[in-house]
């Protein structure tokens, strides 16, 4: 029989995702909220929610941002049901405010955050480990070994945020939301709680004087969890007899460790502590490890959060013995079997099994031998049309103003690829929303046209306070929305401007048009970026404008055309390259904008009729209009 | 040892690490996803993960599988990997580091050249010297047609498990052949099964034939 992560099932073993486990955990335990906002590695989480919510009765929701996702989740909590919110790391930090004071009101139904960290930045503007946040709120943090224990945790997290009356953290890594595995199922809680509000103004209205009140209830809980921990299941000692060596390995180092420790003949020779709950530490456990080894070594992903704190322990505890963690497992890059394989190695004198400089040599000999092969904007895609229009307006503005080559701010997405040559459009990247924001800062220390970009999606979730700013405090930018229907970086989810919400329902269409002319914007223009001329024009009325300027570019992305075109049965015009009118020593068609469809074979220019989606910019910048569509 | 969280008991077998790479919308992700729901299935404990990176726009991609009881990592350590499937022969050579000496690497000749060769910002070397290459890592280089045989299957689309017929094919797996294929044939909808059950056929059959 084929399961499903719906499937009522429990005993039998399912190979998952680690993004269906947790939500499968979150299914198993009744969860009746569940609110997000898109971001990799944790998008799988409320998608897998959403494909199956009717039938198990559980409200889901793209949120406009993650702060809204805690918001809404955490609400839900108050109400007394089960509730969650999913995010990337960098998604925590939008969420941080309500969090930091959610944490002194506790939770009532239970509370789950999943905070995705991203180690080495697969899909990420930084690294983060965001232990830390967890800290500074006084939430306890559970933290999988394997992708079967994410789905336990996530299952377990709510019962124990209920028990404990405080929201819990799932901090996973890349390697386990994007991981997979045979996954044991568990029964699934048909358990459905009618939402009630209960007033409590002297807790739940955080003035200072009840803020003062909560805080000491805030310490009262985390110390009971603090007494709890130790006996927690997902925290476990083995001592090896007479070992000089013991390894404490937090979440999924702990399998890195296991592995290291077979693959080195060392299994059984060195005791190991696993901690599943870095925050707070099981205290007694790392006491008695410490205790009984001579020398430590902590293994854990991204910071040594664990290792500062069990260093703290042995301090309060005095108990001597030589640490090591950060100092032989490298703070950058993502941890892998191979780099605690070679930690252990080092301390124990053993010869690890394969010769990893040899590998690495291998490496080194073939790196230049290899194409280069980054991500690139897809063959059609509407943001190199905009970005090319945009750049030519640029050039052409500044120097009717005897001015300076302008300043384009960026932001993230999609878009972000057109960074590189040929297009080269963005100057500075920082965090979703700062490609308006930093170009507010800009215009005012700056005597060259700011550009501002921000995609659909960026828009909706932190553009709209930027564009205010802008027209307040008179910055003078054109800010561009690069308005393709979609999320698309992320995997093509609805937002408010596409009409859809996560379950499928109709919505609500927002217009990117009325809302910058309601945040008082005087210049406000929407172009079809395939149409060149045009939106050229248009980009220079609006470089020109005495005013903050808005110029909304829309076109559908072209994946999602060519998926409709598909359904339909449709084919797309397409086009090609007529070989007498082409100059082959001419390439302006690809040196321009980089298409990937656009390749030279044997000295010749030609259009991979499998990747053209027929946007035409090519025959628009064709000056010997040598390409034509395709006859059909 | 203590445990991951996870229950034992499965069928036991040696361990095998499998690396499949390709490009972005080569459908590698779903190579490794019926292998795995596939052990599942015949009761092998089944690791892997997918490196994507923001691969869907033309990047590198590669997912793994690894199965057997001392397995606990998601991805392979340098010089482990047994078998690399390559949908792409300079993805095969990106990957190479991670093969062990004994290892097999199949191979689909047929080559994406990415942009920044047209762009001349480098160079893509040929299949000859990528086979060269890779014989010095690995003890066993078999180079398939994957899209012919896809297209005489019925599409393109199916080259991904023409190669996964090759894996098969080389009797190295654990999993029983009509397993995979029972996981395939659920996978799509009625005409994709056919098609892809065929294109596995060709696949097991042109590697049976080496
Ligand atoms: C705070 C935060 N949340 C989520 C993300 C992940 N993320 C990166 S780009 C992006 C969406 C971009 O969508 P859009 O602005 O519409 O541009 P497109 O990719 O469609 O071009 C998301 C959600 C992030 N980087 N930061």
């Amino acid at each position: 029989m084929k399961l499903s992560v719906s499937s009522d099932a429990p005993g039998q073993k399912m190979f998952m995702l680690g993004n269906e486990a947790i939500a499968r955990g979150a299914i198993e335990a009744g969860v009746q909220v569940a609110a997000a906002y898109p971001g990799t590695p944790s998008t799988e989480i409320l998608e897998t929610l959403s494909s199956v919510a009717k039938d198990f009765g559980i409200y889901t929701e793209w949120s406009v941002n993650e702060k809204l996702a805690f918001e809404v989740a955490f609400a839900a909590s108050l109400c007394g049901v089960r509730a969650m919110a999913s995010m990337k790391h960098v998604g925590v930090n939008v969420a941080h405010d309500p969090l930091m004071t959610a944490s002194y009101i506790g939770a009532r139904g239970g509370m789950v955050l999943v905070s995705a960290d991203d180690p080495w930045a697969w899909s990420s503007q930084n690294e983060q480990d965001n232990r830390y946040i967890a800290e500074q709120g006084y939430l306890p943090v559970l933290e999988p070994s394997s992708v079967q224990e994410a789905k336990d945790m996530m299952a377990d997290a709510f019962r124990l945020s209920e028990e404990f009356k405080q929201p819990f953290i799932l901090r996973t890594v890349t390697r386990i939301n994007h991981g997979r595995s045979d996954v044991l199922l568990g029964e699934i809680s048909r358990d459905r709680r009618k939402g009630f509000f209960e007033k409590e103004p002297s807790r739940l209205v955080l003035t200072p004087a009840e803020a003062r009140k909560d805080r000491p209830l805030m310490l009262e809980r985390f110390d009971k969890i603090k007494k709890a921990v130790d006996s927690f299941p997902y925290n476990s000692l083995e001592l090896a007899d007479g070992a000089r060596l013991g390894i404490i390995a937090c979440g999924l180092s702990y399998s890195y460790t296991l592995e290291a420790l077979k693959w080195l003949g060392l299994d059984g020779k060195v005791s190991v502590l696993k901690i599943g709950t870095p925050h707070p530490l099981p205290e007694e456990l790392v006491k008695k490890l410490l205790g009984s080894v001579a020398v430590v070594l902590v293994v854990e992903e991204l910071e040594p959060f664990v290792e500062h704190h069990v260093k703290a322990i042995a301090a309060e505890s005095g108990i001597d013995v030589k640490f090591h963690g950060k100092d032989l497992i490298p703070l950058i890059g993502e941890l892998s079997t191979e780099k605690v394989t070679r930690a252990i190695a080092k301390l124990t004198n053993t010869t690890p099994p394969v010769d990893f400089a040899e590998m690495e040599r291998i490496r080194q000999e073939t790196a230049p031998l290899l194409p280069l092969r980054p991500p690139t904007l897809c063959a059609g895609c509407p943001h190199r049309a905009t970005q090319y229009a945009m750049k030519i307006a640029g050039k052409r503005v500044a120097k009717q103003l005897g001015k300076g080559e302008p300043v384009y701010t960026g932001d993230i997405g999609c878009y972000t690829l057109s960074y590189l040559p040929p297009i080269e459009s963005m100057d500075l990247v920082l965090c979703m929303g700062a490609g308006f924001g930093t170009a507010n800062g800009l215009a005012h220390v700056l005597d060259v046209p700011v550009i501002a970009q921000v995609g659909d999606s960026t828009f909706f979730h932190a553009g709209i306070p930027a564009m205010i700013n802008a027209v307040y405090n008179k910055a003078k930018i054109t800010m561009v929305v690069l308005d393709n229907s979609a999320t698309a970086m992320t995997g093509f989810q609805p937002h408010p401007g596409t009409g859809r919400t996560a379950s499928g329902d109709v919505a609500a269409q927002l217009k990117i048009e009325d809302i910058a002319r309601a945040c008082g914007v005087k210049f406000v223009e929407v172009i079809d970026p395939f149409d060149m001329e045009e939106s050229i024009k248009i980009f220079e009325k609006a470089m020109r404008f005495d005013g903050p300027s808005v110029v909304v570019s829309r076109r559908p992305c072209a994946m999602l055309v060519q998926r409709d075109a598909r359904k339909r049965g449709e084919e797309l015009i397409l086009y090609r390259v007529e070989r007498e009118r082409c100059d082959p020593k001419c390439s302006a068609c690809f040196k321009l904008l980089g298409c990937p469809a656009i390749v030279r074979e044997n000295g010749l220019t030609v259009i991979d009729s499998s990747l053209c989606t027929g946007c035409s910019l090519c025959a628009q910048v064709c000056h010997h209009k040598a390409i034509v569509e395709v006859a059909r | 040892m203590p445990s991951q969280g996870d229950s034992r008991g499965g069928k036991i077998v040696k361990e095998l690490n499998i690396l499949i790479v390709g490009v972005g919308g080569q459908g590698v992700i779903l190579m490794s996803e019926v292998l795995g729901n596939a052990a599942v299935r015949d009761g092998i404990r089944v690791r892997g993960s997918e490196v994507l990176g923001m691969a869907v726009r033309g990047g590198s991609v590669s997912s793994t599988i690894r199965m057997g009881d001392d397995v606990y990592g998601p991805l392979i350590p340098a010089g482990k990997a047994d078998i690399l499937v390559a949908m792409e022969p300079s993805e095969a050579l990106r990957n190479i580091g991670f093969m062990t000496k004994s290892g097999l690497v199949i191979l689909n000749a047929r080559a994406v050249v990415p942009f920044t060769v047209s762009l001349g910002m480098s160079n893509y070397p040929g299949l000859e010297k990528i086979v060269e290459k890779l014989k010095k890592s690995a003890s066993r280089v078999v180079v398939l047609d994957a899209i012919k045989l896809a297209e005489e299957a019925g599409s393109v689309q199916s080259a991904n498990i023409v190669m996964v017929g090759a894996l098969f094919g080389t009797g190295l797996l654990p999993i029983k052949v009509s397993t995979i294929r029972e996981t395939i044939r659920e996978r799509f909808p009625a005409k994709a099964a056919q098609v892809n059950d065929v294109a596995f056929h060709l696949g097991f059959e042109a590697y049976s034939a080496l």
